[in-house]
């Protein structure tokens, strides 16, 4: 094995550990929630793996380095995921997982931008892709070598909002602007396209001018490689439409809306720790 | 600042709209992480030379305020100053949840231009009347809620939004000229109202076009032998709660004028003060609890009694005159 296949192999080892524990820190912090939205939280954690651990220049020590790569949840309900792998990268303490929903906590049910590595605060649907066309747009104006990068759930564009920041986006040529869809084809009451269908969603996209890439979202292989290759066109946002399974991990979440958002008990909090296992 | 010269102030033919755009260019000149959002409102906000001078700094996302808004909140966590620039009534209800969440709440230094307020688009009906956007801005915490009375005073109110560590709103008028109420930028201080006219037996507090129709019946009541007070009360939030208190203790009533519904208004925000520290006899001036009627806007203001004369009966009744 050459020393780059090596260091890849190492690299891929390195992010599913923080894949299992992602979903283990999701699991701890809804448990001490009392519930949550599992189902969205886990369908993204593989890729959130990716972009804490291996896409974003990003210092947990300094959240607020002026040329940092800057990441928005615009699907503001899977915060578990997101304070799992803020915490885990370093921007506090895996402690503060254990105060979810607590009383005046940071902590709540959606993103608060007071909390280090917080970009914005985002649990209304359909805001964080204009969000992010204005952080990369002000990066450029400012000379700034830095991306931003929004993660999209896909219940949420059915939001119209999202359609005007596609406009924008490609209108600008925000070349350093990229959205992940979690296509975990599931939302809050049912399936995506028998509530309201968004495909061909990459023809969509496409044609509002994005250059446009599909990936299996639980494959680490192929994250690292669609990261590894934005921007995919020279004067365009990307675009990665990532099909993901909703509840991915446990058994008895996956692909059903019943885990969007449920309560948690022990028996429940014990079984799905014991599948996900320990990190090896 | 820049003071307001003898050609800036034939550029802005006397409408604070046009002074937002023109200001807005020269503070780009001495900041330069100013930033223009246009919401199709090039034209409207007078931002041509904002453009022609700093086109890198500009943006037009086409009819889509809630974009405007979300890109102006992402601007500002970057380090930019945006300034977002539409039509009051669509730059504040359809951007609504923008401007709560993405501004407010993640109280984020982004202004508002808002033009076109009130009923100055009075014949295109309800759909394009602003009525309702200060009692949206009030009920919104962090936000600064500004009503210039004129040309000068919406310039300065664009300089002087330097200061302000937060998200402002501007509310402004339409292509209808406003009456210049003072003479110097001096007097506006954004949270401190202007005392435009002295007295000591009734107080009138009003906004934006009404300031100057405040100040006539002031005149007016004066000839009677009535001294009027008369506070432009141009920022709405945060209350200039010591002069209104002042003025309670002081004078006999409280008249408040503003083009806005009587519903979260100027008049609102005064009674919800007075009625706690110091109940004292009040009329509200503004619209009543309905749609706007549609019409040339002159005839507008004056079918709902946005006048002078108004604000003169008013003061009498109170006064028992």
């Amino acid at each position: 094995m050459s020393a780059n296949a090596s260091d890849r192999k190492t690299l891929l080892t390195m992010l599913e550990k923080e894949s299992i524990t992602i979903r283990r820190n999701i699991w701890r912090a809804l448990r001490s929630a009392g519930s949550g939205h599992v189902g969205g939280s886990t369908s993204a954690a593989d890729l959130l793996a990716a972009l804490y651990f291996y896409h974003l220049n990003i210092r947990p020590k300094e959240p607020n380095w002026k040329n940092r790569d800057r990441f928005v949840l615009s699907k503001g309900h899977a915060n578990a995921a997101l304070a799992a792998v803020l915490a885990q990268a370093g921007f506090f303490s895996e402690e503060l997982l254990d105060d979810f929903y607590g009383y005046k906590s940071l902590m709540g049910m959606h993103p608060d931008i007071k909390l280090a590595g917080v970009e914005m605060s985002t649990g209304g649907l359909g805001h964080g892709l204009s969000i992010g066309v204005g952080m990369a747009l002000g990066q450029r104006m400012q000379n700034i070598n830095a991306n931003t990068v929004v993660m999209l759930g896909d219940g949420e564009l059915q939001e119209g909002s999202n359609w005007e920041a596609a406009m924008a986006a490609s209108q600008l040529k925000l070349r350093n602007l990229s959205a992940i869809i979690d296509y975990n084809k599931i939302q809050q009451s049912g399936n995506v396209n028998e509530i309201m269908n968004l495909e061909p969603l990459l023809g969509k996209w496409s044609s509002f001018g994005w250059a446009v890439r599909e990936l299996n979202g639980h494959n680490m292989v192929e994250i690292v490689e669609a990261l590894d290759a934005i921007p995919y066109a020279s004067d365009k946002p990307s675009l990665m439409l990532a099909h993901t399974i909703k509840g991915k991990g446990v058994s008895f979440t996956e692909g059903t809306h019943l885990w969007h958002q449920n309560a948690i008990d022990e028996d429940s909090y014990q079984k799905a720790m014991s599948e996900l296992g320990q990190p090896s | 600042m820049i003071n307001m010269s003898a050609e800036i102030s034939s550029r802005t033919q006397n409408q604070s709209r046009l002074a937002f755009g023109l200001a807005l260019a020269h503070l780009a000149e001495i900041d330069p992480l100013i930033t223009a959002i246009s919401a199709d409102s090039v034209d409207l906000m007078g931002l041509a030379d904002f453009i022609e001078r700093f086109p890198e700094r500009f943006v037009d996302v086409g009819i889509a305020e809630q974009n405007a808004m979300g890109i102006a909140s992402g601007l500002a966590t970057t380090g930019m100053r945006p300034f977002v620039c539409g039509y009051a009534p669509f730059i504040s209800a359809r951007s609504m949840e923008q401007l709560r969440n993405d501004v407010a709440y993640a109280n984020q230094r982004v202004v508002i231009g808002a033009a076109a307020s009130g009923v100055s688009l009075g014949v295109s009906g309800g759909t394009h009347h602003a009525l309702e956007d200060l009692a949206l801005m009030r009920a919104f915490p962090n936000i600064t809620a500004i009503v210039p009375a004129d040309a000068r005073q919406s310039w300065a109110a664009v300089f002087q939004t330097q200061n302000i560590d937060g998200p402002v709103y501007i509310r402004l008028g339409g292509r209808i000229p406003e009456d210049p109420v003072s003479n110097t930028e001096a007097g506006f201080q954004i949270g401190k109202a202007e005392c435009l006219h002295k007295g000591n037996d009734i107080t009138i507090i009003a906004c934006g076009c009404l300031v100057s129709p405040a100040i006539n019946a002031a005149q007016h009541l004066s000839k009677k032998g009535i001294g009027a007070r008369v506070l432009n009360m141009h920022t709405i939030k945060p209350l200039d709660r010591e002069s209104v208190l002042t003025a309670a203790s002081e004078t006999k009533g409280i008249v408040t004028a503003e083009e806005h519904r009587i519903t979260g208004g100027l008049g609102s925000a005064v009674a919800e003060l007075l009625s706690v520290e110091n109940p004292t006899p009040m009329r509200i001036i503004g619209m009543p609890d309905e749609f706007a009627v549609v019409g040339p806007t002159p005839k507008v203001r004056e079918g709902y009694g946005l006048t002078s004369a108004n604000i003169v009966n008013c003061c009498k009744e109170i006064l028992n005159y």
